[in-house]
């Protein structure tokens, strides 16, 4: 697999963005009548950048990550992730889409308890297509330094050893993006400091993009630009709307 | 909120929850299946309780090979009691173009004392009571008697030397009491007709009855007073006894039906154990909630009951119908072998199985809806903080008091629950370990393979403990089913191929010593093969080395025969076979010696007709049953001929062109009687074929039971499934993977479970061909192809059905799980 994007990519004033979102909003029928959940969502995302949602519960966070990764199609709106509108794939359009440029990190790790690390991030590497995918599993797993590990289940590890089995799955297959909801968000201070650096460190090695979704300031902070939501609205924060 | 409202609200709520779909299915299998077995034997009960009083067609009834004396008949008459005197007797009946077998009854005047005789007159007319009895040189005919011999009525036909015209067609006789089947059919003429066909020689195996009734007083005097005055060779039979036997005959088929019904009860079991463990699951947080707004756990609890109850109801009435089908299917299968038709459908047996029905839910599912009750309100705010306790000790003995208590009411019989328990649980268990075994080296091969084949065998290891329940319920079912599939056609054609072209296929009995020789020529002259003339005396057995023998079934009269040297399909064991001159020895077969307890050097004295012999046991032998050959259990040294009166009996086989000529040689000799044997065995064959498909319909249900099983354990590892092909979309994989995925772990547990149930089968075939019919079985290709294939497609396609829900679940689910 060649990567498909660089740091410098951003700097490129001629890079097409790599993720756009346009008056993008999101509804629901329920019983009482629709329920508006996103409004307005206008989005640009440059390869190489980082950008953190932060809100208030259920303000939309998670649901706007779905929406961004292919997970869902908005009600209103479009989104182009990578140069293809989403709106126009089918889901398993939006799953090859996702298989190519597209890498996640969640709050419970979901990795499967019957797999070892190393096949955890083996059916990753499968399914993105990797001709051979145990040497850059191993590679993967020995980067976020879990070398040692590689034939543990995910039972016998520890919270902060699981998300880092997450992340090297997460990155293995070179995404040009990659989605996190609260990658910290069930592990300790330490612990989530330790896998906050490992995301960063990655995105600086890889140029991988990175969306976070997170409660937590500091690591919003340590992104480029951090988008507050309120009420189903988008904020970009004014101190921090500069690339890095 | 009370408990009613609490339980109501519940339901109609969880109307949706395939948890509770599979709670109702899974008892409703359970009731279904021991409904269809005793709504039919309820029928079968009752059809045989309505004959009770009428089985011996009197109060009692004096019968043996011998005529009871007049004396008995005249003591009876003293007494005020009616009499009448039947003779019975097996023999060949001729048609113009055909003969059969038949069980001939010669009745007397005022025959039958109790009941009465029903005839119609004319094949599917209604029947009535019979005025009277057949007259002289008339002969009342069982319908299926005209298809043995291709007649109508008014056609003649011969019993013996007897012509007779066919004047009705017998459709009840009150004592009959042959059980459920019978092989031949009967033929009810006058007595006189009977005594003069020329059947009755010395050895004839007729049997006399004298019929007695009237007031119970005077019975019971007449039975004390004559039963001391009768010989071993007289038996007196009153109504008391013979219900005995007909409540054993039923107790036996209901717990044959009984066993077959509890494999699927205890399955069912399982489905509603793991469907209520995961409707407990998903009641958690309702329950927290509840709690927090203030509801006491006893209320909770009496919920739970309550709606426990309501479930019961809808099982119930699931279980009467599927139950009531069930038990019809049975009984149209076995109606072409039932004697009577059976009474109506009898509701009376529902409220047990509605009980039943309850008893399998308290113990099975209420212990985890009942631990709903300790559900902490701090659940709500922190689930971490819900620690499931273990079951209590309480739950499980409840649960382990029912499945032992269900076969226990089942059959009646503690020990005989606790073999079919142990063996169901010995069975279960090699089942449990190699479907152990199997998903341990899936697991392996996990390792080795990649992608969609990864996922799906990874599935399988994931949820270990749920592959191994839902493959070995499967491979109960289904290796039950192909057992009897096994049975029905390949053990008993292979059993039939398996016998030496020059086994006998025809059988005369009843050869006077005048007519033997003559006979033997005529025979040979037809070109029989394997001809073997022996002869038979009936004789008492009355003296074991000076003692009494034993009162057994296999002493009292017993059947000799006497030859100079060791016959075919026999092998001493123990002593040495006489040599052709010796005299006053007996060799004896071993299963005869060891159940009576007789071995080398004991002196057996037997008693014909007043005439005596007494030998010495020289030799025990084996005897290959199964070789169609004649063959006896006593063989006695040649000189017995002199001093036993007998008759003989001969074997042999007919050249198939000959058959007419051998109709002749028989009808010339009235008194001796043609046993087509392949005729008989067919028949035997048939009634094996329909009990067993019978049984099918029984096993169907454990299948059923199997598939609940399935079904639940899927319904309980819904959301763990959901969540992995939530992830897998994510993660970019395309729905064709996640199907991929299914329908491997699906293929692979279906694979296994058949080639278990395959195994299992052709195993258990293979004992049941060496131990009954004494041949090495060879399973056939084509068979259990056939029920692979099926089984294969029948779990996959389950497993299918069920797992729909999972392709659909969409990718965003996985951000929503925490």
């Amino acid at each position: 697999m060649t990567r498909e994007h660089s740091p410098s990519d951003a700097a490129d004033g001629a890079a097409r963005p790599l993720l756009v979102a346009q008056d993008v909003g999101f509804h629901v029928e329920a019983p009482g009548g629709r329920l508006d959940i996103l409004h307005d969502i206008n989005l640009t995302l440059m390869p190489g950048e980082t950008l953190a949602i932060v809100g208030a519960s259920g303000s939309g966070k998670t649901t706007l990550l779905g929406l961004l990764a292919g997970l869902e199609l908005p009600s209103t709106g479009g989104i182009e992730l990578a140069g293809t509108a989403l709106e126009r794939l089918d889901e398993d359009g939006r799953a090859e889409l996702r298989r190519r440029r597209v890498g996640f990190v969640f709050q419970s790790f979901h990795l499967m308890p019957s797999l070892t690390a190393l096949e955890n991030v083996m059916l990753a590497l499968e399914i993105a297509g990797v001709d051979a995918p145990r040497p850059a599993a191993e590679a993967a797993l020995r980067e976020v330094g879990l070398g040692h590990r590689l034939d543990h289940y995910p039972r016998q590890m520890s919270g902060g050893e699981q998300q880092r089995v997450a992340i090297a799955r997460a990155f293995a297959p070179e995404p040009a993006l990659l989605f996190a909801d609260e990658p910290t968000g069930n592990l300790d201070r330490r612990t989530g400091d330790q896998v906050a650096e490992l995301l960063f460190r990655i995105h600086r090695d890889h140029g991988t993009s990175l969306v976070l979704v997170t409660h937590d300031p500091a690591l919003a902070r340590r992104c480029d630009r951090t988008a507050v939501i309120e009420d189903g609205r988008l904020a970009l924060q004014p101190d921090a709307a500069t690339p890095a | 909120m009370n408990a009613w409202r609490l339980s109501s609200r519940l339901l109609l709520r969880q109307g949706r929850s395939g948890a509770l779909w599979m709670l109702i299915i899974g008892l409703g299998v359970a009731a279904a299946a021991l409904t269809a077995v005793t709504l039919f034997t309820d029928r079968v009960g009752r059809a045989l309780e309505q004959q009770a009083g009428e089985v011996l067609a009197a109060d009692l009834r004096i019968s043996g090979r011998a005529r009871p004396a007049d004396a008995l008949e005249a003591q009876a008459r003293e007494l005020g009691l009616s009499t009448a005197r039947l003779l019975d007797l097996d023999t060949v009946v001729y048609s113009d173009n055909e003969s059969s077998l038949f069980e001939v009854k010669g009745a007397g005047d005022g025959y039958p004392l109790r009941g009465r005789l029903q005839v119609a007159d004319a094949p599917g007319a209604a029947d009535r009571p019979a005025d009277g009895l057949p007259g002289t040189g008339e002969a009342w005919i069982e319908p299926r008697g005209l298809r043995a011999l291709s007649i109508e009525l008014g056609d003649p036909i011969w019993v013996g030397e007897q012509a007779l015209t066919v004047t009705r067609l017998l459709t009840y006789e009150p004592d009959r009491g042959d059980g459920p089947f019978a092989l031949a059919p009967r033929v009810i003429v006058a007595l006189p007709d009977l005594l003069d066909a020329g059947l009755l020689g010395p050895g004839s195996r007729a049997r006399h009855r004298l019929l007695v009734a009237g007031p119970a007083e005077a019975v019971s005097a007449y039975e004390q007073a004559v039963r001391p005055t009768l010989d071993d060779r007289t038996r007196l039979t009153t109504i008391r006894d013979a219900e005995n036997q007909t409540s054993e005959a039923l107790d036996q088929a209901r717990r044959f039906l009984a066993v077959a019904a509890l494999t699927a009860v205890v399955l069912a079991a399982v489905a509603v154990l793991l469907a209520a463990l995961r409707f407990a699951e998903a009641q958690r947080d309702l329950v927290a909630v509840l709690k927090a707004f203030g509801a006491r756990g006893a209320v909770i609890q009496r919920a739970m009951l309550l709606m426990l109850l309501g479930l019961v109801l809808c099982a119930a009435a699931l279980g009467a119908l599927g139950g009531g089908i069930g038990q019809h299917l049975i009984a149209e299968i076995l109606a072409g072998n039932l004697q009577e038709p059976l009474p109506p459908v009898s509701l009376a047996p529902l409220p047990g199985l509605a009980a039943f029905t309850l008893l399998l839910a308290v113990g099975f599912a209420l212990p985890p809806l009942a631990a709903l009750r300790h559900v902490p309100p701090m659940r709500i705010l922190n689930r971490s903080l819900d620690q499931r306790p273990r079951a209590g000790a309480l739950g499980w003995l409840l649960a382990v008091a029912v499945a032992l208590l269900l076969p226990v009411i089942q059959l009646g019989q503690p020990r005989l629950a606790l073999y079919v328990l142990g063996g169901s649980a010995v069975l279960a268990l090699a089942l449990a370990l190699a479907a152990w075994g199997a998903v341990r080296l899936t697991r392996a091969l996990a390792h080795r393979v990649r992608g969609t084949y990864r996922f799906g065998l990874a599935g399988l290891g994931r949820r270990e403990a749920m592959s191994i329940v839902q493959t070995t319920a499967l491979g109960l079912g289904l290796m039950a089913l192909l057992l009897l599939m096994v049975v029905r056609t390949e053990l008993i054609d292979q059993w039939r191929a398996s016998l030496p072209d020059d086994t006998p296929d025809h059988f005369m009995v009843n050869i006077q010593p005048d007519q033997a020789d003559a006979l033997r020529e005529e025979l040979a002259a037809l070109g029989v093969e394997g001809l073997q003339v022996r002869p038979m005396a009936n004789a008492n057995l009355v003296a074991i080395t000076g003692e009494t023998p034993p009162d057994d079934a296999f002493t009292g009269q017993v059947n000799l025969s006497w030859i100079d040297r060791l016959p075919p399909a026999n092998v001493v064991r123990e002593g040495r076979f006489w040599s052709p001159d010796a005299t006053g020895e007996i060799s004896l077969a071993s299963r005869w010696a060891e159940r009576v307890g007789v071995g080398l050097g004991d002196r057996l004295t037997f008693d014909g007709g007043g005439q005596t012999f007494t030998g010495e046991v020289t030799s025990i032998r084996e005897v290959d049953w199964g070789s169609f050959n004649v063959n006896f259990f006593l063989l006695v040294t040649p000189e017995a001929a002199n001093q036993l009166p007998h008759q003989y009996i001969a074997s042999f086989r007919a050249p198939p062109d000959r058959l007419e000529a051998l109709d002749r040689v028989a009808r010339s000799r009235p008194n001796v009687t043609l046993l087509d044997v392949g005729a008989l065995v067919d028949r035997v064959f048939e009634i094996i074929d329909q009990v067993s498909r019978a049984a099918q319909v029984v096993f169907a249900f454990t299948l059923a039971a199997g598939l609940v099983v399935l079904l639940a354990a899927l319904e309980a590892t819904r959301d763990q499934r959901r969540s992995e092909a939530a992830l897998l979309r994510t993660l970019g994989a395309e729905r064709r993977m996640v199907r991929g995925g299914l329908l491997i772990e699906y293929g692979v547990m279906a694979v296994i479970a058949a080639a278990l149930a395959v195994a299992g089968a052709a195993v258990v075939g293979g004992l049941l061909a060496r131990e009954l019919f004494g041949f090495d079985y060879r399973p056939g290709v084509g068979l259990f192809a056939l029920g692979f294939g099926a089984s294969v497609a029948l779990i996959v396609g389950a497993g299918w059905l069920g797992n729909r829900s999972v392709l659909q679940t969409p990718p965003v689910r996985i951000l929503r799980e925490r």
